[in-house]
């Protein structure tokens, strides 16, 4: 009797924390802008992450929560119960194979959509990035011009091969997600498929020394006819 | 000149030992430790060790030998040390084969022949001990030593002298070991276990363990010198990978963190049962857990480096062996939320630590999914979010988890207890400061923060600001601590032995426990969670 109006206080508290975090993630979305086919991706993971996360965290919390609240002892003279160590197996394994079976699919989403990210290599546009500290340079190698801004063509597959001077730099544009190393010594590429027109921000997200917090560069994104003749210009 | 100083000098160290052995408190025992490293010390010096090392304080260049002299002193050229440790290895090689024949002398017929049961097993002991000795060196040390250097250009190892002396402390522990038949033998064959070694002694035995000492020391140098020699001395040119650093680095870091998290996981589970007035939920089970996740704690270190360039994918292997320390960490909530249902909770301020930390960890845990996860990871890598992360982890787990601990055991330690009412106001300061500070962080790292960086763009200054206004409520938590402390060391009240009727056998002693602990040596008499009453 008592235990089941104890799962109604359980699941109503748990209700209200996911209730709390749904609003909470609406109203602060947890993601920025995504503004590339990439981007999906991370955020098709993320999203799985954030649902099943979200809940568990509200279960365990009500729970905890309740038992604070519900299992206090009035005196310090009260004692608890040994429990019954046959029922307390049959938690157990319970509780294991809920664990496993989470784990297990979490993992399957995230290798799922990590095929997706790199499953395909072949791109439209080349562009090598050589970052050094503390800027980066921009080379394409099919219209041999070079700049310290990146174009990028909006809908295509970009093929970007980064490299380093000196140290480890790592390209991050937030509302591409993905992030890749430069490190001195290889050529690693990656490929960015940019889906909305616009001015971005390019971070070094790898400490790179004194200035690393200012090694920015701008990202612009264009619709065809603008890419090709802002390439073909001199600059 | 200093070889025959050397000797003089170790010559009558050995005389002095040995007088002291025989008249003095030392003992037999203590004497032959002494004498022993008299008679190594004079090994190198007679082999020309002195020498070398005075050359080397003096700053010059290691003296270049000629002629097969060389190969009997203290040599530091790569090629002289390979070819000494290729022979020295095969003169053991005989003598443990000697020793081979000799135990299938004694075996070729049953009954007794030759040998003493003692004797055999003194034999089949040095048979073991000298032969592990040829395994260990020969490869490693004799070709590796001659070859390696000359393979990548170097002009020798990176540190010569130390090879030298790697190579010269092999002959002392071997000839060591041989000499232990005449001393009282062996019986405990080559690996020595206890507690049959450590059960009576003879010289001979003594002997082992010198050698054993002395040959560890070998391999040591030896081995540091490969290592120091492989990394820096390659020839200009030969590349090596540029992430071995990244993949060295988390390959001990990562464990590291668990170093730093299950010492805090026991205290509060050790903690939550006293408070809570019942037994640990799935004791076994979760001791199980902690084993399992530092098991798995090895094999997950790459999960740093899904942006580092690393063979992509290798990625999918690390991804899925870190979510599963996921399952074994859940079965610590499991513990703690099995023992809380049904409890008479005394939230008394261990307790509230206690539950704040496991707060504070469901957090960090679950938070560590998403960096776990290689595709979130590509966005989330070196971003505030894992800052938020890991603060959570070791601040929100391994310093609550301490912070529990401290007030739980202060009145062993000092007989004093805390003041509770500052105790718990510190705790929710703290608590509420915390999770005021880092939480906003995550959200922060999802949408461009760079960690490492000093500056960031302005529309980040609301939140910015608050987290730093809520750091001062952290700071201001430690305040209400350190005055706490100090106040209850002055003028606490008395903690009595057990002030929080805990099981544990610290319980048992006076608070604090006097030296020796125990007046009389307490007596188990039930487990150590073992709260509650039957039902």
């Amino acid at each position: 009797m008592k235990n089941k109006s104890a799962v109604a206080v359980i699941a109503a508290l748990s209700a209200l924390i996911s209730g709390g975090l749904y609003l909470l993630f609406t109203r602060f979305p947890t993601m920025p802008l995504a503004a590339s086919a990439q981007a999906a991706h991370v955020d098709s993971a993320w999203n799985g992450l954030l649902i099943v996360e979200g809940v568990i965290y509200a279960l365990v919390m009500g729970f905890l929560l309740y038992c604070v609240f519900a299992f206090r002892a009035k005196d310090r003279r009260e004692q608890g119960e040994k429990f019954d160590r046959s029922r307390g197996r049959f938690v157990e394994v319970g509780w294991l194979a809920v664990s496993i079976a989470l784990t297990l699919s979490l993992a399957a989403l995230g290798a799922h959509e990590l095929r997706e990210l790199i499953k395909d290599p072949t791109a439209d546009i080349d562009i090598e990035v050589r970052a050094s500290q503390f800027s980066w340079e921009f080379y394409y190698p099919q219209f041999k011009t070079y700049g310290a801004k990146l174009y990028m063509e909006k809908g295509k597959r970009h093929r970007l091969i980064l490299s380093s001077k000196d140290v480890v730099h790592a390209f991050w544009v937030p509302e591409f997600r993905i992030k890749q190393d430069a490190v001195p010594g290889k050529a690693i590429p990656m490929i960015l498929t940019p889906t909305k027109l616009g001015e971005y921000t390019l971070l070094c997200n790898q400490l790179c020394g004194r200035d690393h917090y200012n090694m920015l560069a701008t990202v612009e994104v264009l619709e065809h006819e603008d890419f090709e003749s802002n390439m073909k210009a001199e600059f | 000149m200093t070889e025959f100083f050397a000797s003089l000098a170790a010559g009558v160290v050995v005389f002095v030992a040995g007088y002291l052995g025989l008249r003095g408190p030392l003992g037999p025992q203590g004497a032959c430790v002494l004498a022993y490293l008299a008679s190594l010390l004079a090994v190198l010096g007679v082999v020309g060790g002195a020498k070398a090392m005075r050359s080397y304080a003096l700053g010059r260049e290691p003296e270049e030998k000629h002629g097969v002299a060389r190969y009997f002193s203290f040599d530091v050229d790569h090629k002289v040390v390979g070819i000494q440790y290729t022979a020295a290895a095969v003169v053991i090689f005989l003598v443990g084969g000697l020793l081979a024949l000799t135990m299938r002398l004694e075996l070729a017929r049953h009954g007794l022949q030759y040998l003493t049961p003692e004797q055999y097993v003194t034999v089949m002991s040095l048979h073991g001990i000298t032969m592990v000795v040829v395994a260990l060196i020969a490869t490693a040390g004799g070709l590796g030593n001659f070859v390696v250097p000359l393979q990548i250009g170097a002009r020798d190892m990176a540190f010569p002298r130390l090879n030298a002396l790697s190579f010269w402390l092999l002959p002392p522990a071997v000839l060591l070991l041989l000499a232990s038949p005449f001393l009282g033998g062996l019986d405990f064959g080559w690996t020595a276990i206890a507690p049959l070694s450590t059960q009576g002694t003879t010289i001979g035995k003594q002997m082992f363990v010198l050698a054993f000492v002395t040959a560890g020391f070998s391999s040591i140098f030896g081995g540091v010198n490969f290592v120091a020699t492989v990394l820096t001395m390659r020839a200009p040119g030969m590349g090596w990978n540029v992430l071995l650093y990244q993949h060295l680095f988390w390959y001990y870091s990562h464990p590291a963190v668990y170093i730093m998290i299950l010492p805090a996981f026991g205290a509060v589970l050790e903690i939550i049962p006293v408070y809570a007035r019942k037994p640990l939920f799935a004791y076994k089970l979760v001791a199980g857990a902690l084993m399992t996740i530092t098991a798995l704690s090895f094999i997950v270190w790459a999960h740093h480096m899904f942006t580092s360039g690393m063979w992509m994918l290798l990625k999918l292997p690390f991804m899925v062996n870190t979510e599963l320390i996921s399952i074994p960490t859940g079965v610590v909530f499991l513990a703690v939320m099995g023992t809380l249902w049904k409890a008479k909770l005394r939230l008394d301020s261990p307790m509230l630590w206690a539950l704040a930390m496991v707060a504070n960890f469901l957090i960090g845990g679950l938070t560590g999914i998403p960096l776990a996860d290689a595709p979130t990871d590509l966005h989330l890598h070196d971003t505030w979010f894992i800052v938020a992360h890991f603060h959570f982890t070791i601040m929100g787990g391994a310093v609550f988890g301490f912070f529990a601990g401290f007030h739980h055991w202060f009145p062993k330690m000092t007989g004093k207890r805390l003041n509770e009412t500052l105790a718990k106001t510190q705790c929710a300061l703290m608590f509420v400061g915390f999770n005021a500070v880092f939480i906003p962080l995550f959200w922060l790292g999802n949408h461009g923060m760079r960690r490492h960086v000093a500056d960031f763009p302005e529309w980040m200054d609301p939140v910015q600001t608050f987290a730093s206004l809520a750091a001062l409520v952290v700071g201001s938590s430690v305040i209400v601590f350190s005055y706490n402390v100090l106040t209850s060391l002055r003028r606490g009240e008395e903690a009595g032995m057990n002030p929080w009727e805990a099981l544990t056998l610290e319980w048992k002693a006076a608070s604090p426990p006097p030296h020796g602990n125990f007046k009389t040596p307490p007596v188990v008499s039930g487990e150590p969670y073992d709260y509650g009453v039957e039902a």
